[in-house]
């Protein structure tokens, strides 16, 4: 290889020096680069990509859909709770051109508008108002394809009512929150609801889901359920209408209507009167509106429980309707004389349990007590044990039935605890003393006249899957608190529970020939209290009715100034058993209902249930 | 003039890969940014829209470059010197007054953006004079310095330094104040720099001059509202401070370059080009590129222009020509000020200036024009020289003639 000499001859010393400079430059300036690159990639790293996944990550809920609420008509399914997706026309005043807004009404919207137009573009600083409501996705359609600019519909999903404020109370409705409140809609929420969706993704700058990335997340939405309520809904119009006349023609505010099939716990009709109208919700100013008095609210039937106190006795073998006591219109416990209601004097002296429950004789209840306890003549120990034996364990009262509805769990003193037992107990064989749901009431009484058999009342048929009625399988999640515990405590009374609820159980508590003998003192009740031709020829008809005092500052109100009025009772063909029993509940704040105006509006209930039965009569 | 021979295939392979780099960047990204566009401006780009455009600029450049590195010889070109530069301060003369009739908005034939008119629009076709300028600017300066070389004139003030400020500065204002350009106006002010380090002006005149120009640089920063905003802005970015609009741009530039981490994400799976990141496909492409191939593809890219500016010196030291020589330098400075500039932004460490890097950006005029000039420093790279050691040339050293000259003595250094 030759010895090359290096020196360019052309470039002068200094300007080779000054070209050695520019080489520097580009090494320092690419080296300040790289090391500030290896800083932000390599070191920072992590930061930016939590950075990253921060700006880039969309998490957005797909809406399950709400399932809808059912009622039976005769064999069929009829929808009573629907949704409806709805539009809104929304504005900025600022940006949308006033003929515009107007041209878009006066084409397609007239009929929904919801706002003043002068009054909104006079509004200064409004930048958002609804203008129309309630508009119909075809013309809301219309009004997209319009193309009409800086026009902006809003979807609203809401619960639409066919019925109108029919068994409001029952249904219950959705708030703003899309949370189903009180009834049904509050109860059976988490099966109505359904579960919503997830989508996580990465997106772009305008929120578009992007392919890019292995974290992206679908979980798609499951519908809720669409539940179909055992309650037929032409039965429960009448009902209502005739409850609501009850109301208008006596004293009373209130009425609540209890109908159900003893022979296996369903609900064919329940009412609350007066209705409010739940696609208007936020316009009811008390929430005692929203009560569903049938399973909420504890009270005291008084007389009716009577029945329940007799079925114990006889069931036991300690007496029968014709046993016989010494009736002196009131007897004494623990040194408090409890008198009858009815003090006349042809039923001073010996009569028997049949006539007791006839004339509903306190006296008589307590008797049964006392025998009960295999001592005529005083309240044993026994006694007591022996009864809330049948009234809470056998007869579920003050327990959580396990209908599919929100309940109250109400109260049975305990036999042995506690001061005054005894007469507290003696209260307790005619209903005081104790805080009982009607739905508690009428399980309890649909096995004593059916054979003897206590069903878990139910509400709802099943669910409506492919025009099919399939079974709501899993009822764990029956929302017993509900709005119950907003209520205050002398609304409801009674402990909200949070246990799940056993599933059905159908328990023979009675023999059948206690139920029998039930059933014929229960007839006999009705006796010539009930006008001639009230119950038809070839029917089984029975009942008991209950006055009950209300509790005021702690004690029972003995001026009567305010009764709660209750009856119950069964119907069928005769010599069958009975095929539906009704009770029905009718008060006002102050008003004194006795178990007349109940009794009458039962009487009247009976033959429309007939009727619309179409029960045949056996003769 | 010495005889031909091969050209400085660096030179040569590194253009080339950068050119096709950036179209395979702009190929994955384009579809991207059509996209963001239709869906925020209600456009109708198609999704290889932007990759045509690329490949046409592609094409115009390849062009571009091998007419000036194998059919134009540059003994004509310098003889066009002065029109050259005259038809190029016109054109943005005309751009500037154009823009002041159309009031800063786009018309028939001048296309603005945020109110600084920078093109023009000719039947869809936008054609950006400042980057013609920059190209005239350094043939001119070439022609100019070589002149008052040979007439013994520099750093003479009245022969040397005021015509030389005049034609820089009216470039300047035409460009920075003209068009709101101010990363031209950094182009222009590095080629100018670079240029005159070699042409001979005193250390200490050359020492002055810095000093005069950053002082001058600072106070167009602090009197200018939105310029002193990007500093804000950048201020905020370095000292890690709140995020704000002012810092979005560079906050995602180093956000995408961030997330890029060792290996990057690979093509086609940058996030931040569906629409975080501005200008992802012109001004924002390196940060793009860091999402994509990470702290490695980076590192090679930088290589890559590291190799293409060291080169294009080394060609500068074996030419003999001093006008060559100064070409070759100004083109170096207009490459390294695009390259730095640009790079730096986008990594916070200079304010956002808006420029785009060489051969990688999308843009038509900057690739064309950038390629021409790289063209011209291939066609000197084939007449460089080595003193050889005697006069008896050793026949058996003409292999070390084979490619660049330079070359043997690297091989025996």
């Amino acid at each position: 290889m030759p010895q090359n000499n290096y020196q360019p001859h052309t470039i002068t010393d200094p300007s080779r020096r000054r070209l050695k400079i520019l080489r520097t430059i580009v090494l320092v300036l690419l080296g300040i680069i790289l090391l500030r690159l290896f800083f932000i990639q390599i070191l920072e790293h992590g930061n930016w990509v939590a950075k990253a996944s921060e700006q880039h990550t969309i998490l957005e809920t797909i809406t399950a859909k709400r399932g809808e609420i059912y009622m039976m008509d005769h064999d069929q399914p009829v929808a009573v709770v629907l949704n409806q997706t709805t539009y809104e026309i929304v504005i900025d005043p600022t940006v949308t051109k006033k003929e515009d807004i107007e041209q878009v009404i006066d084409q397609y919207a007239k009929d929904y508008v919801v706002a003043d137009l002068d009054e909104v573009y006079n509004t200064e600083g409004l930048r958002y108002s609804v203008v129309a409501k309630n508009i119909p996705r075809e013309t809301a359609q219309q009004i997209a394809d319009s193309g009409t600019p800086a026009i902006w519909l809003k979807k609203i999903n809401q619960r639409v009512y066919p019925e109108g404020t029919l068994a409001s109370g029952l249904l219950g409705f959705v708030n703003d929150d899309g949370v189903g409140q009180y009834g049904t809609e509050g109860s059976l929420d988490k099966q109505l609801a359904g579960e919503d969706g997830l989508i996580k993704a990465t997106a772009d700058v305008n929120k578009v889901a992007l392919s890019i990335g292995d974290e992206n997340i679908k979980i798609p939405s499951k519908d809720g359920e669409n539940i179909i309520l055992s309650v037929d809904r032409g039965l429960e119009y009448g009902v209502e209408e005739r409850a609501q006349a009850a109301i208008d023609s006596t004293a009373a505010t209130n009425a609540s209507v209890l109908i159900m099939d003893p022979n296996n716990g369903e609900v064919l009709a329940m009412a609350n009167l007066p209705n409010y109208d739940p696609a208007h919700y936020d316009k009811v100013t008390d929430a005692a509106a929203f009560v569903n008095y049938t399973t909420e609210v504890p009270y005291e039937p008084a007389s009716i429980c009577k029945s329940f106190t007799f079925a114990a006795a006889v069931n036991e073998g300690k007496m029968t309707a014709d046993t016989t006591y010494f009736n002196e219109h009131y007897t004494t416990v623990d040194g408090w004389k409890i008198e009858n209601a009815e003090q006349r004097s042809i039923l001073y002296g010996t009569i028997n349990m049949k006539t007791a429950l006839y004339w509903s004789l306190n006296t008589g209840s307590i008797q049964a007590l006392r025998l009960l306890g295999g001592d005529p003549t005083r309240i044993t120990q026994q006694g007591r044990e022996k009864l809330y034996d049948y009234y809470h364990n056998k007869f579920r009262l003050g327990q959580i039935t396990g209908i599919e509805l929100i309940e109250a769990e109400g109260y049975i003193e305990d036999p042995n605890e506690g001061w005054g037992r005894d007469s507290t107990y003696a209260n307790m064989t005619f209903g005081q003393n104790l805080g009982i749901t009607m739905v508690q009431t009428a399980s309890a009484f649909s096995a004593v006249v059916n054979g003897g058999t206590w069903h878990t009342p139910t509400i709802v048929k099943g669910v409506l899957e492919d025009d099919k009625i399939v079974p709501l399988n899993d009822t764990s999640t029956i929302n017993k608190l509900g709005e119950v515990s907003s209520l205050n405590e002398s609304e409801i009374g009674g402990k909200s529970v949070t246990e799940p609820v056993e599933s059905k159980v159908s328990d023979q508590i009675l023999t059948e020939e206690t139920s029998a003998a039930m059933r014929a003192m229960l007839i006999n009740n009705r006796g010539y209290k009930v006008a001639d031709g009230t119950d038809r020829p070839g029917y089984d008809i029975g009942g008991k009715s209950g006055t009950a005092q209300v509790i005021v500052n702690g004690a029972y109100d003995d001026t009567f100034a305010q009764l709660v009025g209750s009856y119950i009772g069964f119907v069928g063909p005769s010599g069958e058993l009975p095929k539906y029993v009704i009770m029905v509940k009718m008060w006002g704040e102050g008003q004194s209902i006795g178990s007349g105006d109940a009794m009458d509006l039962f009487n009247t209930l009976s033959n429309y249930l007939i009727d619309y039965l179409k029960i045949k009569p056996r003769i | 003039m010495n005889r031909k021979h091969k050209s400085d295939l660096i030179i040569l392979f590194a253009t080339l890969g950068l050119m096709a780099l950036g179209l395979i960047v702009i190929y994955a990204i384009g579809p991207m940014r059509a996209n963001v566009l239709n869906s925020t401006y209600g456009t109708d780009y198609d999704s290889n829209y932007f990759f045509w455009g690329q490949l046409r600029s592609v094409a115009l450049a390849l062009l571009a470059f091998f007419a000036a590195f194998k059919w134009i010889p540059y003994k004509y070109i310098k003889k066009v010197a002065k029109p050259f530069i005259i038809i190029a301060l016109t054109l943005s003369a005309l751009l500037w007054f154009l823009a002041l009739v159309s009031g800063g908005q786009s018309s028939g034939i001048v296309k603005c953006e945020l109110g600084e008119c920078r093109w023009f629009d000719i039947g869809g076709i936008n054609f950006q004079p400042a980057e013609v300028l920059k190209l005239a600017l350094v043939i001119y300066l070439a022609d100019f310095l070589t002149r008052k070389q040979q007439e013994g004139v520099i750093g003479k003030f009245k022969e040397f330094w005021l015509p030389l400020i005049i034609i820089c500065g009216i470039s300047l204002a035409l460009v920075v104040v003209g068009q709101g350009d101010l990363g031209t106006g950094v182009a222009l002010i590095a080629i100018v720099l670079g240029m005159l380090l070699i042409s001979g002006v005193p250390a200490s005149q050359y020492l002055i001059m810095l000093a005069i120009i950053l002082v001058g640089a600072v106070g167009a920063v602090a009197f200018s509202g939105h310029r002193m905003e990007r500093v804000d802005a950048w201020v905020t970015t370095l000292t890690g401070g709140e995020s704000s609009d002012a810092t979005y741009h560079v906050d995602n530039a180093m956000l995408a370059i961030g997330v890029g981490g060792f290996f990057g994400v690979g093509i086609g799976n940058s996030v931040q080009a569906t629409g975080y990141l501005p200008e992802s496909i012109n001004d924002s492409v390196f940060a793009v590129m860091g999402e994509t191939f990470g702290f490695v593809g980076l590192f090679l890219i930088i290589a890559v222009f590291a190799a293409l500016l060291l080169r294009m010196v080394k060609v500068a030291e074996y030419t003999q020509d001093s006008e060559g020589r100064m070409l070759i330098v100004g083109i170096f400075s207009w490459t390294l000020a695009q390259v730095v500039v640009n790079i730096m932004a986008m990594t916070g460490l200079v304010p956002v200036t808006g420029i785009t890097l060489p051969l990688l950006s999308y843009g038509g005029t900057s690739m064309i024009f950038i390629a021409f000039a790289i063209g011209l420093v291939l066609q000197l790279s084939c007449y460089t020289s080595r003193e050889v050691s005697s006069k008896n040339e050793d026949i058996s050293s003409r292999r070390g003639q084979r490619g660049a000259h330079y070359t043997s003595r690297r091989r025996s250094a």
